[in-house]
């Protein structure tokens, strides 16, 4: 009579892009983690003689850049701050995201007539734009792209969370727990959002993988942390020896690229999986 | 009438609509006593779900609106409630049950989980207490290893099962009124027998009365004291169970019936049927609703609506009601 379906993280391992998503972001973390006690050393410091190609010294396993700075030790820690940046601000656009979409789809009429437009407004500014102006109006730090890249990510989450609320609000389990006398703020908590969560945790993903992008862009342009390296600080820093010396931008390019594409694959993998009705197929 | 539970007194419930507001109730009036069983009968469309609807206020929340008469509950207008009494009402005094069971309990839940919430909101419970008062009420409901089945989430069980753990979550906290919309239409015949006498044996065990919703006279039978029937948004005919099946005193009660009297049939005939249609409510016929389908109507009927007679335990709004039986013998 009662039928097993197999856990989440197994059917994400079994499933193709999400399995190649998954292993790939492990092997990403465990290097921003183990970085510091494999490679110390600050990422600013001159270690080595500068332009120093790859492999050319076993000290510096991936060269030097302009400054001489060991490049290794840079992609290293940029993998933190792209990591960190890439969640926190996600965490901050799903939050935001979510609670705006699901009073709007609750309540409807002119709060959510309101809501909808104040989030139109947000997607017509192209994104990174507002990010760019919302850093540059405070001092670029971690903490100010961290909330500026979120405030400018919560739009899809908004229209995401909203339009599964308004789905869910004429379910039966919704009128059936109204029966049982919960109040408006208990329905929202306990029985529309777990339902509601499955695709805000797919599109979640996504948000990180552009996060990270943003971020990079924003340090590309040098409004990033200055007492920060990160991958964009690199690309930027490296740009003038594109010729010289292409691989300062293409390793921390590479390390970009794969970062995003973890967080793609994941995101397609989670779609799958966590969708009910690709589920059983 | 001391003993009257839930007095509904002509009540009119309203839905907006492209073309304006459409009455769904059109004047419903009845009575539960304590510990009473009163089946609502009617066909799809006739309005019995929303009635339902109408007694907890759900229908606000769907787009509809009460627009006169009068809910009166243990001795309160539930009609005139605030927010927070209502809620204390629902689910504390009055239970409701689903006819789908699955799309009824939430699917991301544990059972477990689900009853115990029930109970919370109504009862200063821990967490721990609350889930051993759900395991109690499966164990009550007669689903085998509660304690294992409080674990499984709702798409685990079998459709019976749900709706035993639906009832479960009604009676959390021992309800005065259960009201059953459909208990037992989505279930097969031999689950549907076992949940209505489940629903019986709680009715007799807890004191509660119970509010059948069905289309199915075969399910009123064995369960109901007494049967309101609906037709378009109005009480037709009401009276006790058994006086209702001998004779039927209303045309559309007297359809109804001989549509379940399956033993009658001889193979091979085509099987009985009320002749047209429920008429759409916003194109109701002049006279009386069922007219246009009654082999009894004449002009009069045509031209005004039969009232429904005061008082007594046994009413029929008709014109032209069928003869009462005679003494020992069948009805006309």
């Amino acid at each position: 009579m009662s039928t097993r379906h197999p856990g989440l993280l197994r059917r994400l391992l079994t499933h193709r892009q999400g399995g190649a998503g998954l292993l790939l972001l492990l092997a990403i973390l465990l290097l921003a983690a183990a970085g510091p006690l494999l490679w110390p050393g600050d990422p600013w410091e001159m270690a080595a003689p500068p332009m120093l190609w790859p492999g050319e010294d076993a000290a510096n396993p991936l060269g030097s850049d302009v400054m001489g700075r060991d490049l290794l030790t840079g992609l290293v820690s940029g993998a933190r701050v792209s990591l960190m940046v890439g969640l926190v601000s996600t965490l901050i656009a799903a939050v935001l995201g979510t609670l705006i979409g699901a009073v709007g789809g609750y309540h409807g009429g002119r709060i959510d007539a309101a809501l909808m437009r104040l989030t139109e407004l947000f997607q017509t500014v192209p994104t990174f734009v507002l990010a760019v102006v919302l850093v540059a109006v405070f001092r670029p730090s971690v903490a100010t792209a961290v909330l500026a890249i979120g405030i400018v990510s919560w739009p899809a989450t908004a229209r995401l969370v909203r339009a599964q609320v308004l789905s869910l609000r004429g379910r039966d389990f919704i009128l059936a727990a109204e029966t049982y006398g919960m109040g408006t703020a208990r329905l929202l908590w306990t029985q529309i959002l777990p339902n509601a969560l499955p695709p805000v945790i797919a599109i979640s993903s996504l948000t990180i993988a552009h996060a990270i992008q943003t971020e990079a862009a924003l340090a590309f342009l040098g409004l990033g942390d200055p007492n920060v390296m990160s991958w964009g600080t690199i690309i930027g820093g490296g740009r003038e020896q594109l010729v010289e010396a292409w691989y300062v931008c293409g390793l921390s390019g590479i390390a970009l690229v794969v970062t995003v594409l973890a967080f793609n694959l994941l995101g397609e993998g989670l779609n799958d999986c966590l969708n009910p009705h690709l589920r059983s197929q | 009438m001391t003993m009257t539970l839930l007095e509904v007194s002509s009540l009119r419930t309203s839905f907006a609509t492209r073309s304006g507001r459409l009455g769904i109730l059109r004047d419903v009036s009845f009575a539960i006593a304590r510990g009473e069983t009163v089946a609502l009968v009617g066909e799809s469309g006739s309005g019995k779900s929303v009635t339902a609807a109408s007694i907890l206020r759900l229908v606000e929340a769907a787009g509809g609106r009460i627009d006169a008469g009068r809910v009166s509950f243990e001795g309160e207008d539930l009609l005139s409630l605030s927010p927070a009494r209502l809620r204390a009402l629902r689910g504390g005094r009055i239970g409701m049950i689903f006819q789908e069971p699955l799309s009824a309990l939430n699917p991301v839940q544990r059972i477990g989980d689900q009853i115990a919430e029930a109970v919370r909101l109504h009862r200063p419970l821990s967490r721990r207490a609350a889930w051993g008062r759900a395991v109690e009420l499966l164990s009550l409901v007669q689903i085998p290893a509660p304690g294992l089945r409080a674990r499984d989430y709702p798409h685990q069980l079998s459709g019976g099962q749900r709706q035993r753990a639906m009832i479960a979550m009604a009676l959390a906290c021992d309800p005065a009124l259960l009201i059953a919309d459909e208990p037992t239409t989505a279930l097969d015949v031999i689950t549907q027998a076992q949940i209505l006498s489940l629903l019986a044996e709680l009715r007799d065990r807890l004191g509660m009365a119970l509010l059948l919703i069905t289309h199915d006279l075969g399910v009123v039978a064995g369960v109901a004291d007494r049967i309101v029937v609906l037709y378009a948004g109005q009480v037709v005919e009401q009276g006790p169970v058994a006086e209702i099946f001998a004779a039927p005193a209303h045309p559309y009660t007297r359809g109804l019936l001989d549509a379940v009297r399956l033993d009658t049939l001889t193979p091979g005939t085509a099987l009985p049927e009320i002749p047209g249609l429920v008429p759409p409510l916003d194109a109701l016929p002049a006279g009386c609703a069922f007219a246009p389908r009654c082999g009894r109507a004449d002009a009069r009927c045509r031209s005004a609506a039969p009232p429904m007679p005061p008082g007594g335990a046994r009413q029929a709004a008709c014109f032209h009601p069928l003869p009462a039986p005679l003494p020992g013998g069948h009805a006309a």
